[in-house]
């Protein structure tokens, strides 16, 4: 799936978070690296319409983010920084049948379609429990499992591996691998992003490399000494 | 940690649909309110407390549960002892005590989804009107059950860091901190209901 | 209502449901606790304004009647709106929404801290008493019978508690507008 930025920009009153932006992406594993503020975030967000350009377009397989908002989302999933922020009921099975609320489906859809997912990410055991009960490496596969649940073509994750310990990183990696889906992580774990097939750099809300992962880290490793 | 007051059995107001009970107190509630003769409101107190009772709670969390508003019942019947008659404290007792308990059957015996379920279906009809959405008023209701566990450990923590800098547990310097907090989730969490393409506009 | 407001009213409500979980307050000098939980339609008003506000109290208000034991004491169901003093509970909805609309009109975040302290304290004493009380004597007293008057006449013995609780929610509600302002959104 394309998502392309055309002269994508945005601006808070007098600061701009993002410098006018023009890029296509169509690999199926995109990293994106920058330090806090460097505007990493502000560019995954406009990818799902969460932020909306103050000027140009981005469109998401062809689909304008700000004209066909719901469309365009639907295509695009999201995990937060902090998953427990984005789960929004009570138990996880509630939880991932939320997001297919609203959709027109039967309640023995819904109920099916999440068994489903639980049982792809081997949560299955997990469908009842509070959601604020959870593990981290549980919540943050709660959180991918509700997200896809709806079937986007492409998963944004948000430094998914943030506040894992390292057998849960560990776990989170080898589930992104796996992943049929395009996937598109922001990260400050380099070892996360090092087999992925694109790395965008960015600093000072402008794209400062976009090359291969070992080309694009040493990139930042400048960019980070300075 | 919130749990419904429903007590899981059989009884005929189990069996009752949820719409029933409710014509069925607002019609007593009338009824009750508009008569003052002891010789039904006597009767319809036993009769309310046998149905109480038939739910199967026990009679000590039955009397648990209405204990204080029993209490503010008894009170109010006692200042019409004082001021009045004991036929007029009789009256008032018997017929607030009436509706208190056919209140507390049908709390007994709805559980929390079938009486949401029955709230959507009323409010459902106004959503023409603009006032509200259903669906909005089952996610508000959803996301307090799922953040009340969360914001009561955060008020925990706030008194712990608050014995950690030997500072006293008062309630002002712990509601501003739990308020602010709190309400600052709602950013990434309104985010994160949209993200997810719930409300479509 | 924005998803963000729907989400300020839910945790606002939650925070409320907290509330009532914990211990009740006594202070010294006044024989009747304070339960944080009784802030609520004074904190909801001047922290959310008039519509999330109301909103939120509106919201308790459901958890109470689909039986959720959310008020302090583990209070809950239809049983709290058939008793005497309902119209009180009631009187929280319109409380929260005059004590908003009050808050929202004489609150700006450049006046100066007494004024803040000032327009606060009158929006809780209009709107989280004066209101209150509206709805709840009258339910009161013709819930009582014959003893009308003198019912709703003792039940202003509540009356010094809560001229403490509105000097509480003043203080609060100046603190969370100067740690993070909702109340000039207008929503």
């Amino acid at each position: 799936m394309d998502i392309v930025f055309s002269a994508a920009t945005v601006a808070y009153g007098a600061r701009t978070a993002l410098q006018p932006l023009t890029l296509t992406l169509a690999e199926r594993r995109i990293g994106v690296v920058g330090l806090n503020g460097s505007g990493k975030t502000t560019m995954a967000r406009l990818i799902n319409g969460l932020v909306k350009p103050t000027a140009g377009t981005v469109t998401v397989d062809g689909l304008d983010t700000v004209a066909d908002e719901a469309a365009a989302r639907g295509k695009t999933g999201f995990i937060f920084q902090n998953p427990q922020h984005q789960m929004i009921l009570p138990i996880l099975a509630e939880d991932i049948a939320f997001g297919l609320k609203n959709r027109k489906l039967t309640k023995a859809d819904i109920a099916e379609k999440t068994d489903a997912i639980l049982a792809r990410f081997g949560i299955s055991h997990l469908a009842r429990r509070r959601v604020h009960e959870l593990s981290g490496g549980e919540t943050q596969l709660g959180a991918i499992a509700s997200v896809l649940v709806t079937g986007p073509e492409l998963l944004i994750l948000d430094e998914p591996t943030n506040q894992l310990d390292l057998k849960n990183r560990a776990l989170i990696e080898r589930t992104i691998a796996a992943l049929p889906e395009q996937v598109l992580v922001i990260s400050h774990d380099l070892a996360l992003i090092e087999g992925f097939d694109r790395v965008l750099v960015f600093h000072e809300g402008r794209l400062a490399a976009d090359d291969t992962p070992s080309n694009a880290i040493a990139a930042y490793r400048k960019l980070a000494a300075c | 940690m919130l749990n419904g007051l429903d007590i899981e059995g059989n009884s005929p107001l189990h069996r009752m649909p949820v719409r029933g009970k409710l014509i069925l107190l607002f019609t007593a509630a009338i009824l009750l309110l508009l008569i003052s003769d002891l010789r039904i409101l006597v009767p319809a107190l036993a009769l309310t407390a046998l149905l109480y009772l038939s739910t199967g709670i026990g009679l000590k969390e039955a009397f648990r549960r209405t204990r204080f508003v029993l209490f503010t019942v008894l009170l109010v019947a006692l200042a019409n002892y004082l001021f009045h008659s004991v036929h007029e404290a009789l009256v008032v007792f018997c017929r607030l005590s009436a509706l208190v308990l056919l209140a507390a059957a049908v709390t007994a015996t709805t559980g929390i989804s079938a009486f949401m379920d029955e709230i959507t279906r009323l409010i459902t009809p106004l959503e023409r009107f603009g006032f509200v959405r259903a669906a909005d008023v089952s996610l508000a209701v959803g996301l307090v059950i799922r953040f009340v566990p969360e914001i009561f450990a955060r008020y925990g923590e706030i008194a712990d860091a608050h014995r950690a800098r030997g500072l006293r547990v008062r309630p002002l310097t712990m509601l501003v901190p739990l308020i602010i907090l709190t309400l600052k989730d709602a950013d990434t969490i309104a985010m994160a209901i949209d993200a997810r393409g719930f409300r479509r506009h | 209502m924005t998803t963000r407001d729907i989400v300020l009213v839910a945790l606002f409500a939650a925070i409320m449901v907290v509330l009532g979980l914990l211990p009740p307050i006594t202070l010294g000098f006044i024989p009747v606790p304070i339960t944080a939980q009784s802030l609520g339609p004074m904190l909801a008003g001047c922290i959310l304004g008039a519509r999330r506000g109301s909103a939120a109290m509106l919201l308790v208000l459901l958890l109470v009647a689909i039986g959720l034991p959310v008020l302090s004491g583990g209070r809950g169901g239809l049983a709290i709106f058939a008793g005497p003093t309902a119209g009180y509970i009631i009187g929280w909805v319109v409380g929260a929404f005059v004590c908003g609309l009050i808050a929202e009109r004489l609150v700006r975040e450049d006046q100066s801290e007494l004024s803040q302290f000032i327009s606060f304290l009158v929006a809780s004493v209009i709107g989280g008493i004066g209101i209150v009380y509206l709805f709840g004597m009258p339910w009161l007293a013709y819930m009582s019978g014959k003893a009308f008057f003198e019912t709703a006449a003792a039940s202003l013995v509540f009356l010094p508690g809560d001229l403490i609780k509105a000097f509480v929610a003043m203080l609060a509600a100046r603190a969370v507008l100067a740690g993070y302002p909702l109340l000039p959104q207008r929503a």
